[in-house]
């Protein structure tokens, strides 16, 4: 492990989950692996008292620093950081929103490449997420399974050959695995079929999430399709649970597109992308919810040559940035939200290129 | 007001009276201290609410009591059935084995096994940290309780009052520690 990253934002880097690259990418914006573990002698999380999760925080920073983890992880003390700056980290997905407003002691690792975070007393005493762009569970699944062996290697885990990991809620219980992908399903939004899509998901027990999670809106057509259950099946029986659902809803998403660029639907698509670019290259006022809708838009139509000119990083880019507490990082300025909203369509113009 | 006839200092409050036939034959005007020198009434104690009163005085309610001190939760977390049947969430490790008939109907539901497949860390598995003990004063609380509730059900009452004693102590080293069921 190097240098405490102490109160340090993170750079503004796209990180792996909005790199854009990986397989089928122009749909599967990135897969997420989740692992949840506890440490044998500690009462779960949630029932800590605040010496305990200081102790548990500690510990656990303390065994992270014996070498030999496969990636190289910064530790981030949240209770120093800013607000603003722990919404920057919830924003970039690496700690969860539950994280960065509890009170408790609790810190996160993350790599350079922010592929890897390790949060440190959410829920359970360890969450491990390990990110991998486009669709790529297997990938993903064994880069989390080699910093897993780490973990197993420096912390007891709690664990029965029974039940498998022992998770503070019964529903993660067993692998303690949650595998993820986010699609981006302008084309299943568009053509009303994104019910369908999301009924047809959870009868095979996948579930469908937005953007930020549980609970969370689908802004801009961004979905999160996971698995539901963790106990029962093996990690390499869930993650091809997964790869194959995923599959045929990023196929399903294919075909629709294409029926909405053909015949009668083409002229519609077409206005629906030119009106969300003009609305980001003229718009003066833009609150982040309508970024990103219109982000989505563009996004759909540099990838089906509707519009060119535009790259897809810098899309992504603009994603991110649009959102509050990147937004008021990257301007330095704090803004209200009616403020937040002209320097959004200003920085979204410059980004894109819209403005000399 | 009258005077207290015996101390002749404080108000009378209460008034005594000899009757005769149906008639007052004597009258004497007492205050509340010298009325119980005299042993005219009860002296006025706080009513002590020991354990052994509230059983004789709720019959069906100390059944109910004592079934819950015999079961003392987990002696992981001192978690309770109750609270995990309320919130669906477990306390500590341990809770696993302690709730287990409750726990396998809903791993069940959930997940439609209640059986691990997956991998294990087996020989990866680090040695115990040192604050294994961090749950020791807890278990131990937990453990002390249910000697004491056996030894007075036993009513071996020597033994009782020792292990009274060492819970006191271990409840006292558990600083500012709340014993678990209410945490």
């Amino acid at each position: 492990m190097s240098k405490k990253r102490r109160g340090e934002p993170p750079e503004f880097r796209a990180g792996e989950w909005l790199k854009g690259d990986g397989p089928q990418n122009d749909i599967a914006i990135c897969t997420r692996v989740r692992l949840a573990r506890n440490l044998q002698g500690f009462r779960f999380s949630p029932r800590l008292e605040a010496d305990e999760a200081k102790q548990l925080t500690e510990y656990v920073v303390q065994r992270l620093a014996a070498p030999g983890l496969p990636d190289e992880l910064a530790v981030v003390d949240l209770p120093l950081l800013e607000e603003i700056e722990r919404t920057v980290l919830v924003e970039r997905h690496l700690i969860s929103r539950e994280q960065a407003t509890s009170k408790k002691a609790r810190s996160v690792a993350i790599n350079a490449e922010e592929s890897v975070a390790l949060m440190v007393n959410e829920e359970d005493h360890l969450r491990l997420q390990v990110f991998q762009s486009g669709l790529s569970t297997e990938a993903a699944w064994k880069h989390a399974e080699q910093v897993d062996e780490a973990l197993m290697q420096r912390l007891p885990l709690a664990y029965s050959e029974e039940f498998g990991f022992l998770t503070s809620c019964p529903t993660n219980t067993g692998t303690g695995m949650r595998l993820s992908v986010m699609l981006h399903l302008p084309g299943l939004v568009w053509a009303e079929e994104i019910e369908k899509a999301t009924n047809t998901a959870q009868k095979i027990h996948l579930a469908v999430r937005g953007l930020y999670g549980e609970g969370s809106k689908a802004l801009g057509d961004f979905y999160q399709v996971s698995n539901q259950v963790t106990l029962g099946r093996t990690e390499q029986q869930l993650q091809s649970d997964v790869q194959l659902a995923v599959s045929r809803v990023v196929q399903w998403e294919r075909e629709v597109r294409d029926a909405l660029l053909r015949g009668s639907a083409r002229p519609r698509t077409l206005d629906r992308v030119h009106r969300a670019l003009g609305t980001l290259e003229r718009a003066q006022i833009l609150s982040s919810e309508e970024a990103l809708g219109c982000l989505s838009a563009l996004r759909f139509g540099v990838h089906h040559g509707v519009v060119d000119g535009f790259d897809v990083a810098a899309i992504n880019k603009a994603l991110l940035l649009s959102q509050p507490a990147h937004l008021q990082r990257f301007t330095k300025e704090r803004l209200e939200p009616e403020e937040r909203d002209q320097r959004r369509a200003k920085l979204l113009r410059e980004i894109l290129g819209c403005e000399p | 007001m009258q005077i207290c006839s015996s101390c002749q200092k404080n108000p009378s409050t209460i008034v005594l009276m000899d009757l005769d036939g149906g008639s007052v034959s004597s009258q004497q005007h007492l205050c509340s201290p010298c009325a119980e020198k005299l042993g005219v009434v009860q002296p006025k104690t706080p009513l002590k609410l020991s354990a052994d009163l509230l059983e004789d005085l709720l019959g069906s309610v100390q059944q109910k009591a004592s079934q819950k001190r015999r079961e003392p939760g987990c002696p992981g977390c001192g978690m309770t059935t109750q609270q995990f049947k309320n919130t669906g969430r477990l306390g500590c490790p341990r809770c696993y084995e302690s709730f287990r008939d409750d726990l396998v109907p809903l791993l069940q539901r959930v997940h439609e096994s209640s059986q691990h497949r997956g991998r294990l860390p087996g020989q990866l598995q680090a040695a115990p940290p040192p604050m294994l003990r961090a749950s020791a004063p807890m278990e131990e609380l937990v453990t002390l309780r249910k000697q004491l509730d056996d030894a007075v059900r036993g009513e071996r009452y020597e033994e009782a009052a020792s292990l009274r004693d060492a819970l006191r102590r271990a409840e006292q080293r558990d600083a500012g520690g709340d014993a678990g069921e209410n945490s």
